[in-house]
């Protein structure tokens, strides 16, 4: 017999009490696991999109906040409302490159779908996109569409087919490569089409820019600024304040995901104390069969901490697994949309599963402290009396 | 083999519960010689349990000294004094006091185990000592598989997994019939023989009569 057999006999003794214990500790880090597994494949998509993009900068709407700069990394709809005339004043400036977007959303059999207007030839260049099927458009006005590969592969789409937008029969051209980012889900529309689909004159909703002297980024700022009074953002900048928004959404649901782990671990501090009062009389028999106060203390702390360990790590399984099923299911929105972008195998995080059941178990332990304090100090007199 | 090895020097107990004070035992002073067998007796509630707790290391006296062999128990450390309850003495109780999720032989193992005895040699041990109380065959049985006789036999093998000098044993028979109660007073005779201190609280004649020496307890003193 060793301290730790004795304890697992306990544990298991009373099964219905040690399963619902246990999942209350596994639902609190189940829910734990499954917001930072989320919030974790949020953050790294932002980069990804980020760098997808591939702008040192980017131009937006006057007045935009950190809403509008996530919506060029989801492909949420946008107001459009950059003209022509400001696009044309920035690609005055000396060194910038130039590439305005249309930011629509449409539906192709009531799925949601992204609809970007770009100008054919100039995006090409900016993207580098790759062809893996068809062709891409020949000029600036053709009446078609591009696929990303995503998209083409989620609505069966292929080259010589069609898709209707907006009530508009388009025939589909061609499928870009696997780009990994947000291009991939979306459907290219030359800008006049585009523009002409959505009601949107010869608006755009963003232009993305690159430029030629990175040291020089912010002069170029200005420079725009100056021109066209409309809202200049880096890159570097973008990701901030997209991280902050995301951030702060992180937060609100580890702060939720908290309260569960902290309502399980009463769960703990309940079932501990019920058996520091139904084991009176084993406690009294172990202090006459020569028990130390500490070791009492050990075997109440061994079980808490216990129940920590394996809920730990049935809520990890389980966590991961609500993630991996939810993510698909999630309704499209600025934020969730990137998590329903990125693979299930990115929600695997040895951090977050390391950090999870460690804190299970530290908030276990915690847990288990006033119980096994309060068996540890009856006199065994006491204890063995106890009818 | 005279030695005394339980003493008490004006050993007195009171519990205060409220503004009440109880006084449970009053000025004992008494010497158990090693190797004895003795019985103490009394009406219930006269101090007789108070009196084997005290003895036996489960609790302190409010005033007076109480010694095992050499040592002054009453004010040694609770460590220490756990240590000495797990090595020198063995305890009996009335409800058998066995752990009830675990089997006879686990049961016996539990007291090697808090006093460092490695596994192997606790299993060993726990075997030889079920055989010596006749229950070899009951190892893996649970104590709600045992009947009451077989119970307080196991909590006697219990008692001797530490080959402690003492035995204090709180109404051994109280809960069993007349054939369990004999043979239980056997095995005790024998260990008895084998040279342990055996101290048995009781109030049943029976018993009583089996002991060399009987210690009357009444209103918390010693009754001549």
């Amino acid at each position: 017999m060793t301290l730790t057999k004795l304890v697992f006999k306990n544990i298991t003794r009373r099964r219905g009490r040690f399963v619902f214990t246990l999942l209350g500790i596994t639902i609190g880090i189940a829910s734990f696991v499954t917001f930072m597994s989320m919030g974790g494949s949020l953050k790294k998509e932002i980069y990804r999109e980020t760098a997808a993009l591939g702008a040192n900068l980017v131009v937006i709407p006057k007045g935009s906040c950190g809403y509008e700069q996530l919506s060029i990394l989801t492909g949420d709809q946008m107001p459009t409302n950059i003209s022509a005339a400001e696009v044309t004043s920035i690609r005055a400036i000396k060194g910038v490159t130039v590439v305005p977007f249309l930011a629509q959303q449409s539906a192709i059999n009531n799925k949601p779908v992204t609809v970007s207007g770009i100008e054919p030839a100039a995006t090409l260049d900016f993207k580098r996109w790759e062809i893996s099927a068809g062709r891409y458009f020949q000029s600036p006005d053709e009446n078609g569409v591009m696929l990303g590969s995503a998209a083409a592969r989620q609505f069966e789409l292929k080259p010589g087919g069609s898709v209707t937008i907006r009530g508009e029969i388009l025939p589909i051209l061609g499928i870009l490569g696997e780009t990994g980012g947000r291009d991939d889900a979306t459907i290219f529309l030359p800008l006049p089409l585009a523009q002409r689909l959505f009601n949107a004159a010869d608006n755009v909703s963003y232009a993305a820019i690159r430029v030629e002297n990175l040291a020089e980024t912010e002069r170029y700022i200005e420079e725009i600024r100056v021109a066209t009074g409309l809202g200049v953002v880096s890159d570097k900048q973008m990701l901030q304040s997209v991280l902050s928004i995301v951030g702060t959404v992180n937060i609100t649901l580890q702060m939720i995901a908290a309260v569960a782990v902290i309502a399980a671990a009463f769960g703990i501090v309940n079932t501990m104390m019920a058996a520091t009062y139904e084991r009176k009389r084993e406690i009294g028999i172990l202090q006459a069969l020569g028990a130390r106060r500490r070791t009492i203390f050990t075997l109440f702390m061994l079980e808490s901490g216990f129940y920590g360990l394996i809920g730990g790590l049935t809520g990890v399984i389980f966590g991961l697994a609500t993630a991996t099923l939810a993510t698909p299911y999630i309704s499209q929105n600025a934020f969730t949309t990137l998590v329903k972008g990125s693979g299930s195998g990115s929600l695997l995080d040895l951090n977050i599963i390391i950090s999870s059941i460690f804190f299970s178990a530290l908030v276990a332990i915690i847990a288990g402290l006033y119980p096994a304090w309060k068996a540890a100090r009856l006199t065994p007199v006491e204890a063995i009396s106890y009818e | 083999m005279n030695n005394p090895i339980i003493r008490t020097e004006h050993a007195a107990k009171t519990y205060t519960v409220g503004e009440i004070t109880t006084s449970a035992l009053k000025d004992v002073s008494l010497e158990i010689l090693q190797g004895s067998f003795t019985c103490i007796v009394g009406p219930s509630g006269h101090g007789k349990s108070t009196l084997m707790h005290l003895i036996g290391g489960l609790d302190r006296p409010s005033s007076g000294k109480i010694y095992i062999g050499d040592t002054e128990i009453s004010t040694i450390v609770n460590s220490d004094l756990a240590r000495l309850r797990g090595q020198r003495i063995g305890f009996v109780f009335q409800f058998f006091n066995l752990l009830q999720g675990l089997t006879a032989r686990e049961n016996i193992e539990i007291a090697m185990m808090l006093a460092g005895v490695a596994e192997p040699e606790q299993r060993e041990r726990a075997e030889k000592l079920l055989a010596l109380v006749g229950l070899a065959e009951k190892a893996g049985s649970k104590p709600g598989q045992l009947s009451g006789g077989q119970q307080q036999r196991v909590a006697i093998a219990r008692a001797l997994a530490n080959d402690p000098d003492i035995l204090l044993l709180d109404e051994p028979t109280g809960n069993l019939d007349s054939v369990a109660e004999a043979e239980i007073l056997n095995l005790l005779q024998a260990l008895h023989r084998q040279g342990k201190t055996v101290v048995i609280v009781t109030h049943s004649d029976e018993v009583a009569k089996r002991a060399e020496r009987i210690i009357r307890v009444k209103d918390g003193l010693i009754a001549a």
